[in-house]
């Protein structure tokens, strides 16, 4: 009878089982960091105490199958990660960043249980795999899934929900690490989770991609021109998670599942390691580059996104929106491509092209490794090409360009009053939240 | 492209200065500058005394106003937005390569960047029309815009420096860099982003004109903070108390003991005087017949050093010095192994080149962090759960890209003048000019750990904050040189032949060696191995110190795995728990067990009657010892106002310094972890620093006397001098109004 109940609470996917195998392994990663590096902390226990209680909770929450057991599990895992960020209760600031993540995260669970609520009466239905099955969406629904994704790009601070994730660096950095590993993905999960309900929806689909896109560039532009190294780490996040609610939007749910385990990764690993910052020499990439070079690049660039591709079972030149990975392939395979054929570009041009298609084929493999292990979820639907996708193509390669043709002349030359306009305002729109400043040195604390 | 040029400075502003001098405010924002200390930048950390500003008064007098300057817990509302304006512009325009897009026209200067750039600022001017004309008439010369702004906050006359002073002071981590980029520089004099410090004070004083026009607030809410800081009286208490029972005991032990002469030893090793080298000096000795000294581990050369290979080049002196001579470093070997040297850097930069091209750009991050996502969650996964592991593999991949290669260096190209010059001096100094070893090691030291932004905090404080082996290396190339030998024998130092240097590098976090060289004569591998076993010796007494000793590894294997730990916020103590400084022959403290806690510089009284030896010795290494002791003393003391915080919530700022979270002051100042067991037991002790020297006390006297840097630090109470008489036998302590007092 009990295991029945649980059972029918519960339901393990290949979704839960990449969700649980990414937390469980960050998990590990960052507590056996933390063992050491917080000895003589006066939390040490508790912060372990709570990290287990998290962990925990997020297991639950990725493999909820009842609509009240994902509600109930995203508050816990949500509640216990503010607990965890405001590490010593006794510094305003930490504070401040904890209450600013509460509205937040309480803005998002309020739009969920909307939404679940909404579904429960739209349809009786409770069980989620049992709601994924319904072929039609009434419009009741549709207004439910606008909820959801609201909820959902809450949590993975989406543009304009993107203050809570950039005022949030008053944590321990082991909760960082946890956090941009984790729950920060909350949404993008919630969003595959519905995907099958989503992709009957191409306004929301459309909208996704719009802030999506809007999130992706926003938060590359902040992360670049921030002097701190963690308040630029969690700018980039704010990119990252942009672009993989794209590939939702996009219908390319289980790219989206890869990005967000790859990013996962990276990220705790980015700010584990965030100590060594100031060892970190920056090497003058020599930009703009020469037009041999860039030609050459950009032909290597093409190879690496034809092995892109090869490995990741797509066509190289889709009619649909997986164009979109394969023009940050694209692009990535000539970035890559650049600073080996900076010197004598002809003579390079070999090894370059060599490792490009390897390194395309590489990463085509790291993204096939989870979205075939997805493909029996069958959540990989790609949409026609609007002038949608292909405006965003268009922006991240634009921008692209700029960096590598522009950025120099803009370091030397006096430069336009709309740049200098531009600057302010994202210097100050990436500013955290003001009371999450510690604008008194003594108003910190570490007790 | 359209420029913006501003209009030229107007009738108006003039009119308003005619009560201030652009002259007489330099002159103030200079004075009040006075009072910060400075704050070196992350690639050489400098221990220095938070209240330097105010060593010129007596310590009861200095502490509480540290209380009022530094240590406020809170500070007037309006300030607070003040604070958070000026942080964010200079956060952004000191940043030394965080950035990828930095603010633009630094190539100005401060004012004059941030003055085109201000004027688009809405969180200062609020889209108010006035302020918005306020900043695009502002003058062009910082001096004319702080004639303009004092008298618009109503600062009267007279009071214009005490609040210039406290503009520093409610922001004081940020204005001690800007005290170290004007003051103390060094190499940085010329930094592509020039600053001053009327341009910082008029940055501050502009923003608190647009935000706070009621700033005179300050000078009252100053008044109370100090009336009341002078109110409590028990500031020194608790050091005195240490220190009443750390000086006396040390003081009568070491007058126990007798000097008698030993006959010559197998090798002689000059070590640092940081109080990290005595407890691996004492576990040295103890393995063999080996005589240990003290000396600044910069070895009395003022040198920069500059590696070819790198083309890096740093100032390997201490900070008071200015370097006369550049010493190159370059693989040894034969012209391919040069090349070789050459393209194993190449390509290791290559690699980093690739990997920064793609992730600090548009676009491409999102493939990079899905095609190195599962090897960096792998690699996370080896340093977390296997650092020693993580620790030999990187050193592999490291090594099979660039194969490590010993070092030479062109010390020839010094004068042949200054070379002898040096040779004699450190040798006199370190009183070490008869008696020679067959073998004489020169020991520069530096640490080794991983992920810490206070990495240089531990290296070589007399190098500047940097490794010392490269001066050893010089020194050591210098006196095996025939003809320098041959003009120190005309001075009346005469080496044998037999005699022969070699420089070394000790590795503080896990008391490694490194011999450079590779003499492999017996004497030198009969060194090497007890080497070793000192290192063994000290490790376990190191393990001690922590709390947690590690599961079956052996000692050795336990320290060395403290510094390769990503993890490890502790790698080791560093100069914690200093407590004195030693002046005189090591007999005088070889059988002491002095727990680390002690400077030891070595001096033979009888070596140098005119006390010019000695004179030097108090005036540099002393003072450098004075600033690393208070710069420990009031990070533990205090260590938000003074100290870093805890490492678990900082964020590198800039690549120079480190703030507290989301954003903060400068956190000028040890970490907690580097002071503090736990949140809650301090590890270091505060004391004051005594300095015993072994010296007849009319020398001392004398020396006194003529140096008012003396004078301050022994007058004013922050250094306790002890004399050690060899004439009549006694100990004395130099009382605060100069007098000796015999101690019983």
């Amino acid at each position: 009878m009990v295991l029945f109940v649980l059972g029918s609470l519960f339901h393990l996917d290949r979704l839960s089982i990449i969700m649980m195998a990414l937390v469980s392994f960050i998990g590990l990663c960052v507590g056996s960091f933390a063992f050491r590096y917080m000895k003589g902390d006066g939390q040490y226990r508790a912060f372990f105490v709570r990290l287990i209680l998290l962990i925990g909770s997020v297991m639950m929450l990725v493999s909820a199958d009842h609509l009240a057991l994902l509600l109930v599990s995203w508050c816990i895992s949500n509640g216990l990660l503010v607990r965890l960020m405001v590490h010593k209760p006794g510094w305003k600031a930490a504070r401040a960043s904890g209450w600013l993540a509460t509205k937040n995260f309480a803005w998002g669970a309020a739009c969920i249980a909307a939404a679940f609520g909404l579904i429960y009466l739209t349809t009786a239905e409770t069980s989620i795999q049992a709601l994924l099955r319904r072929s039609s969406l009434s419009p009741s629904m549709e207004l439910a899934l606008g909820l959801l994704a609201l909820g959902a790009i809450t949590q993975s601070a989406i543009w304009p929900f993107h203050r809570w994730l950039i005022s949030s660096l008053n944590s321990p950095t082991p909760v960082s690490a946890i956090m941009h590993a984790g729950l920060i993905n909350g949404g993008g999960f919630l969003l595959v989770r519905f995907a099958p309900l989503y992709m009957q929806s191409s306004f929301l689909l459309a909208l996704l991609t719009v802030l999506g896109f809007l999130t992706a560039w926003l938060g590359t532009f902040w992360k670049l021109m921030q002097p701190d190294v963690k308040r630029m780490l969690a700018c980039s996040t704010m990119g990252q998670m942009g672009f993989m609610v794209v590939q939702c939007g996009l219908g390319l749910f289980p790219a989206a599942v890869a990005h967000l385990v790859g990013h996962g990764l990276f990220k705790a690993y980015l700010f584990l390691s965030s100590g060594s910052a100031a060892q970190e020499k920056r090497i003058d990439q020599g930009y703009p580059p020469g037009f041999p070079a860039f030609s050459g690049a950009l032909l290597c660039g093409l190879i690496g996104s034809a092995g892109f591709a090869l490995a990741s079972g797509k066509a190289w030149l889709p009619g649909d929106t997986t164009l979109v990975l394969n023009v940050v392939a694209l692009l990535s395979g000539t970035q890559l491509a650049l600073p080996l054929l900076q010197v004598r570009p002809l003579r390079a041009l070999p090894g370059a092209i060599l490792c490009t298609a390897l390194a395309g084929l590489a990463y085509g493999g790291s993204v096939r490794l989870i979205t075939g292990f997805m493909a029996p979820m069958g959540l990989m639907h790609p949409q026609p090409l609007t002038s949608l996708p292909i405006a965003g193509i268009l922006i991240l390669t634009v921008s692209w360009l700029s960096m590598l043709f522009f950025r120099q002349s803009v370091k030397t030359w006096s430069i336009p009053v709309w740049a200098m306009k531009g600057y302010v305002l994202a210097l100050n729109a990436s500013q955290p939240a003001p009371t999450t400043i510690t604008t008194h040195r003594n108003h910190y604390h570490y007790h | 492209m359209e420029t913006v040029l501003l209009p030229p400075s107007t009738d108006q502003w003039i009119d308003a200065a005619e009560s201030l001098s652009t002259i007489q405010v330099a002159n103030l924002v200079a004075s009040s500058f006075k009072k910060i200390a400075p704050f070196w930048p992350l690639k050489n950390l400098i221990a220095v005394n938070p209240l330097q500003g105010f060593e010129e008064l007596p310590i009861e007098d200095a502490l509480p106003l540290g209380r009022a300057y530094f240590q406020q817990p809170t500070l007037p509302k309006p300030m607070e937005a003040v604070n958070r304006q000026t942080l964010k512009w200079l956060s952004a325009y000191v940043d030394d390569g965080q950035a990828t897009l930095p603010m633009p026209l630094r190539h100005l200067g401060l004012y004059a960047a941030w003055r085109q750039l201000a004027i688009h600022d809405a969180d200062l001017h609020g889209h108010d029309p006035q302020k918005k004309r306020f900043l695009t008439n502002l003058p062009e010369h910082p001096a004319q815009a702080l004639c303009v702004c004092l008298p618009e906050l109503d600062i009267a006359s007279g009071e214009e420096e005490l609040f210039l002073t406290l503009m520093l002071t409610t922001l004081p981590g940020w204005a001690s860099y800007i005290r170290y980029r004007t003051d103390w520089a060094g190499l940085d004099t010329h930094h592509p982003h020039p600053i001053t410090q009327t341009e910082y004070m008029a940055l501050r004083v502009v923003i608190t004109r647009l935000l706070w026009p009621e700033a005179r607030t300050l000078l009252s809410w100053h008044q109370q903070a100090l009336e009341k800081a002078k109110s409590s009286t028990n500031y020194l208490t608790p050091l005195q108390q240490a220190e009443r029972q750390f000086r006396l005991p040390l003081l009568m032990q070491l007058a126990a003991q007798s000097l008698s002469e030993k006959g010559l030893p197998d090798a002689q090793l000059v070590f640092c005087i940081d109080v990290r080298s005595e407890p691996f000096r004492r576990a040295l000795e103890a393995t063999g017949n080996y005589q240990t000294l003290g000396f600044a581990g910069f070895f009395g050369l003022p040198i920069q050093i500059n590696d070819t290979v790198t083309g890096e080049s740093y100032a390997s002196c201490p900070v008071l010095l200015t370097p006369s001579h550049t010493v190159h470093e370059s693989p040894c070997g034969t012209p391919t192994e040069q090349k070789q040297a050459q393209r194993g850097y190449a390509r290791l930069t290559a690699l980093k080149r690739l990997y920064q091209s793609l992730k600090y750009t548009f676009t491409t991050p999102f493939a990079l962090v899905e095609g190195l996502g599962v090897a960096s969650g792998a690699w996370m996964g080896v340093r977390s759960l296997a650092p020693g592991l993580a620790a030999r593999l990187q050193g592999q991949f490291v090594r099979s890209l660039r194969k490590p290669m010993p070092i030479s260096s062109s010390w020839e190209t010094l004068p042949w003048e200054d070379q002898c010059r040096y040779a004699e001096g450190a040798l006199r100094t370190m009183g070490l000019t008869e008696q020679f070893a067959p073998l004489v090691v020169f020991c520069g030291h530096g640490s080794s750990t991983q992920n810490n932004a206070y990495a240089t905090a531990l290296d070589c404080g007399a190098c500047g904050g940097r490794h010392g082996g490269g001066n050893a290396r010089v020194l050591a190339g210098i006196l095996n040189d025939k003809q320098v030998r041959q003009a120190l024998q005309q001075r009346g130092i005469s080496i044998p032949d037999t005699t022969q240097f070699m420089a070394a590098e000790h590795n503080t976090t896990t008391d490694d060696v490194t011999l450079f060289g590779d003499d492999n004569a017996e004497q030198v591998q009969q060194l090497r191995s007890d080497l070793a076993k000192a290192r063994q010796i000290n490790s376990l007494e190191r393990l001690q110190q922590f709390s947690s000793p590690l599961r079956k590894l052996d000692e050795v294997q336990q320290t060395w795995l403290r510094s390769t730990d990503w993890a490890q916020v502790r790698p080791e103590w560093g100069l914690a728990r200093n407590a004195a400084f030693i002046v005189g022959p090591r007999a005088l403290t070889a059988s002491l067990n002095l727990e680390g806690r002690c400077f030891l510089h070595s001096y033979e009284p009888t070596q140098d009657p005119q006390g010019t030896t000695l004179t030097t010795i108090l005036t540099a290494p002393m003072v450098v010892a004075q600033w690393i002791n208070t710069q420990y003393l009031f990070s533990t003391l205090d260590n938000v106002a003074y100290g870093g915080g805890s490492k678990l919530t900082q964020t590198v700022v800039g690549k120079i310094g480190i703030m507290q979270g989301n954003g903060s002051d400068l956190m000028t100042g040890l970490p907690l972890q580097s002071v503090y067991a736990t949140d809650e037991q301090a590890y270091h002790e505060p004391q004051r620093l005594m300095t015993v020297v072994y010296a007849p006390r009319t020398r001392l006297t004398a020396i006194v006397q003529a140096q008012p840097v003396l004078q301050k630090l022994f007058g004013n109470g922050w250094v306790q001098l002890a004399c050690l008489d060899p004439e009549d036998g006694q100990t004395y302590l130099l009382t605060r109004d100069f007098q000796w007092q015999n101690v019983h």
